[in-house]
Formats: C-alpha cells, sequence, structure tokens
C-alpha cells in the first residue's frame, strides 16, 4: 500500500515539475506563446486543416455537387462543420473536449461523400480532434520571489553605503 | 518566498491516445464495412476529368437515355448523352483514369472487378463503343426548348456487350464490386478519343 502511494506521490510530483517547466518556458516567451497555452491550439489548427482537406474533394466537384441524389453535398457539409468545429476551438476552449469528439465523428464520416479528403484529412482530424479532448488547463503552485526580491535595484550611485566592503574594512 | 497557482494548459497522454485509437478504430470499422462487402453507398466519380469504364457485359433494368450539354473536367460544355438505370449487373468492369503527376510523368489507376452490381446508376458519357441490345425500346420526341427533354430513349431492358465508354461523371446509390482489384502502372501518356 505504502509503495503504491509513494509511486504516485513521485508520480504527482514529476508532473508537476513538468508543469512549472512549462509555466518557466511560458513566462519567457512572447504574446503569442501566452495565447497559445489558453487554448487547444495544436488541436484547433490541426482540425482547421483536415476541414480544408475534406473541402478540398467537393470544392473538386462543385458543378455536381447539387445535382438530385449526388452525396458530394454531404461532404460540403462535413468539411464545413469540421471547419467551424476548428475555428470554435480557438475562441471557445473550455468546450474542446466537446469539439474534438465532433471532429472524430466527422472526419470519420466524411469518408462519405468527400472521401476524408483522400484519407489523409480523415487521419489529421483524428489527431487533431484527439489533441482537442486531451487539452486542458492545470494548475501549477510555483514559488514566488518575495516582494523583496522584486524591488528593481537601484543604480550604483545610490546604493546604501554600508553594502560596500571595501569602506567597512 | 510566496506559494501560488496559475493555469497552465497540457496535453493529457492517456486521454490523447484513447480518443486516437477511437477514432481509428471507427474508421478502420467504417473501412472494413465497405471493404468486406465491397460495397459503397453514394459513390460519386466525376469533375476530374475524363476517365475510361470498360466491361465485357453489362445487364441493366429500367434504361433511360437522354441527350444533354454539360460540364466536363476540360470544357465548360461538352455533347454528351446520361444514362440511367435502376439496376445493372456487370461482368469484368474495369475503370480506368490517366493522372499527370507532379512531376510530369503520367500514372494510370485502375479499378477492376470480375463481377459488379449497381443499384441507381447515372452516368454522364461523351463517348460510347459497344454492342448494344433493347427490350421494349421507345423513343419519344418532345416540343421542348429544354434539350433533356427534346428526345429520351427508354427500355425496360438493355444490354451492352463488350463496351468502351469515354465518362466524366458517374453515380452509384450502391454499388458492391467483388474481388476489386486497385492497381497503379506509369504510362508515357494519357489516353484520348477524339
Amino acid at each position: 500500500m505504502g509503495n503504491k502511494e509513494s509511486r504516485a506521490a513521485k508520480k504527482l510530483e514529476k508532473k508537476q515539475a513538468k508543469l512549472q517547466k512549462k509555466y518557466e518556458s511560458l513566462e519567457g516567451g512572447g504574446k503569442f506563446k501566452k495565447w497559445r497555452n489558453d487554448r487547444p491550439f495544436w488541436g484547433a489548427t490541426l482540425t482547421l486543416l483536415a476541414g480544408l482537406m475534406i473541402l478540398y474533394i467537393p470544392l473538386q466537384l462543385y458543378a455536381i455537387a447539387f445535382v438530385p441524389g449526388s452525396l458530394v453535398f454531404v461532404g460540403f457539409l462535413f468539411g464545413g462543420l469540421i471547419l467551424i468545429v476548428g475555428g470554435c476551438a480557438y475562441f471557445y476552449p473550455k468546450l474542446s473536449t466537446l469539439f474534438g469528439v465532433m471532429t472524430i465523428f466527422l472526419s470519420v464520416l466524411s469518408i462519405m461523400g468527400a472521401l476524408g479528403g483522400f484519407i489523409i484529412g480523415t487521419i489529421i482530424g483524428i489527431v487533431g480532434g484527439a489533441l482537442c479532448i486531451a487539452w486542458q488547463q492545470e494548475e501549477v503552485s510555483i514559488d514566488t520571489p518575495s516582494e523583496n526580491k522584486r524591488v528593481k535595484r537601484r543604480p550604483k550611485h545610490q546604493r546604501p553605503v554600508e553594502n560596500n566592503q571595501s569602506l567597512q574594512a | 518566498m510566496k506559494d501560488s497557482s496559475v493555469r497552465v494548459g497540457n496535453t493529457m497522454k492517456k486521454k490523447f491516445f484513447i480518443a486516437f485509437l477511437t477514432g481509428f478504430l471507427s474508421l478502420g470499422g467504417i473501412i472494413g464495412v465497405f471493404g468486406l462487402s465491397g460495397t459503397a453507398f453514394a459513390m460519386p466519380l466525376g469533375g476530374m476529368g475524363e476517365f475510361f469504364v470498360e466491361f465485357d457485359e453489362l445487364h441493366g433494368e429500367d434504361f433511360e437515355f437522354i441527350p444533354k450539354t454539360g460540364e466536363t473536367g476540360d470544357s465548360d460544355s461538352a455533347p454528351m448523352v446520361r444514362n440511367k438505370m435502376s439496376v445493372a449487373n456487370i461482368t469484368n468492369l474495369h475503370i480506368y483514369k490517366d493522372l499527370k503527376l507532379p512531376t510530369g510523368n503520367w500514372v494510370r489507376v485502375h479499378i477492376e472487378a470480375p463481377s459488379a452490381s449497381i443499384k441507381g446508376l447515372i452516368q454522364d458519357a461523351r463517348f460510347i463503343d459497344a454492342n448494344l441490345s433493347f427490350e421494349e425500346m421507345a423513343i419519344k420526341e418532345q416540343n421542348s426548348d429544354d434539350i433533356s427533354k427534346n428526345w429520351t430513349q427508354n427500355a425496360t431492358k438493355v444490354t451492352i456487350e463488350n463496351a468502351k465508354i469515354a465518362t466524366s461523371y458517374l453515380f452509384q446509390s450502391m454499388v458492391s464490386l467483388d474481388g476489386a482489384e486497385i492497381s497503379m502502372e506509369m504510362i508515357d501518356g494519357p489516353e484520348t478519343i477524339e
């Protein structure tokens, strides 16, 4: 029992260390990196890419897309919906799991009517959907420096004299 | 030192692999169902230029033959005919298409099946070379400006033998290709029929 607990604690510690590392790299990063951190960026981007690839075939067949009985129209619908889901995943990150499930479902179904963007679109859609499902924001406790440390260092000529070792001697 | 917490976006590996595998299993399921039965629902082929359909024999029911002009992969308005059949059974079907690779070389994609059964067939053809025989054939003319209503040919049954058809659009509500084989070969140039 104790062994199991210690293993779990170790795992948690490792995870925290990883998250802390991520946070540190985030702190040093630019605005874009911080924006990316707040949403399932790669999942949404791959979903958009999959939508474009799935739309490629119906766009090539647009001349017959509205012929009665043609399933090309359904290809348009699936590709368009995947594009919308990908776009929404950027702006509503809290619903990323739902968007991920929808992306996988539509990508697989797009085999009918759009050939899944020659299968490649479907595969990219599955990866993008899985990334959206797996994405989540986690709390990480960090040791912030105390207020004294945050104080800007004064210029040399303004520092108190007692700090000067040579003068004390 | 002060202790506080911040939120960091993270991808859970376990969740990712479960979703990834589920996606691929469902994709495999769909492909498996189509592959095992050799059946595809509502399969359109068109808009990618001309392709050729060859077969030894076709037995069709509720045949309709309608003249029309329509868009092909190479032209905005080409004269062609639309063949419609409610049911078609084909022996030794061979569909092939010549494609130009980005390298400039040509490749021919073959789809071959010893027997195929189709429901709800619509085919737009620019060129037909075949032996045809009809049962209860009726040709009807109508005084209409609409080219598709101007002249039609119907038959309850049709048999087409040794056919070669230059096709620009093919639609099937349901197609079952038994023992289908898909292959590719490098060719010097595309086949053309003027």
